[in-house]
């Protein structure tokens, strides 16, 4: 029994390849994070015991522009210093007509919130997009030169993954 | 008279341009970033004699309806344009795929003064007999 368990973590335990991408785009910015890890379990029939426990690196974040990446990057937005992970934790995985979903927490800029991340997965890549309100998580105001940012940012996620 | 002023923008150009091109050596080398995509020798040279070659015609232009008077002035509004294009490459945003976008400016904003720089230094050495 032990050994049958361990046997199925060690098949449903994937490891995230080179070629991710994590964009997220809105009329202003748009951009990308460079650098995410975690420990991904799925297997498609058995979703119970799935789970996605993956983080940002914030610093990461690239929007193509100097100025604007160190605003990202300073207390007034992200505060990478004081935060410096973005992490999503699932605590169910479910099938959906489309594909699957994941809900679970995510947590950014030191404000954990449920959220549900609708997903695929084919050719060994998780591919997902949902939509992230910054006001919500505290980062950055609505007010002054704040009120340029877009609130809601698309974030588009391709995670090529390997056993 | 326009074959001076088209020489004199012609070497002002490739003075510029080599000195754009040490630059971006000498500054990829020191700091690292890889802007090819976007700062080469190809736009680098091409920019820098399309910019001689402009402040010549503009030259020209105030020698052909005689208003050499208007010569300070005209320096200083190229200057003030060579200062103010910095705002360019400081708002851009570059392709997602190019790292460091910090180190951008530091590259592309001092050969913003190379063809002003290149042009009214060689001036001299132009006898417009003025």
């Amino acid at each position: 029994m032990f050994f049958s368990a361990f046997t199925f973590i060690r098949s449903a335990s994937w490891k995230i390849a080179d070629g991710y991408s994590i964009k997220f785009s809105s009329s202003d910015p748009s951009g990308v994070f460079t650098s995410f890890r975690g420990d991904i379990i799925f297997d498609a029939n058995n979703l119970g015991a799935s789970k996605f426990d993956v983080s940002i690196d914030p610093a990461s974040i690239n929007t193509g522009n100097g100025m604007k990446n160190t605003k990202a990057k300073s207390d007034q937005y992200l505060d990478v210093t004081k935060y410096p992970v973005i992490k999503f934790t699932s605590s169910k995985i479910s099938k959906t007509a489309a594909g699957f979903e994941a809900a679970g927490t995510l947590d950014m800029h030191g404000v954990q919130k449920q959220i549900t991340i609708p997903f695929t997965f084919a050719n060994n890549t998780f591919t997902g997009s949902f939509t992230v309100n910054r006001v919500d998580y505290q980062v950055g105001g609505t007010t002054g030169m704040a009120s340029h940012t877009a609130t809601d940012l698309k974030m588009d996620i391709s995670v090529p993954v390997t056993k | 008279m326009i074959q001076i002023f088209f020489k004199q923008g012609l070497i002002s150009g490739i003075l510029a341009s080599i000195a754009g091109v040490i630059y971006m050596k000498i500054y990829q080398n020191a700091l690292g970033p890889d802007f090819h995509k976007i700062v080469n020798i190809g736009t680098v040279a091409g920019g820098t004699i399309f910019a001689c070659m402009l402040i010549g015609l503009m030259s020209w232009l105030l020698e052909k309806f005689n208003l050499q008077k208007l010569k300070g002035w005209f320096n200083l509004f190229i200057a003030i344009l060579s200062f103010a294009s910095i705002i360019y490459p400081l708002s851009i945003s570059l392709p997602l795929d190019i790292q460091n976008p910090e180190l951008f400016p530091g590259l592309v904003i001092p050969m913003h003064f190379f063809p002003a720089l290149a042009y009214f230094t060689i001036d001299p050495f132009f006898n417009k007999g003025n």
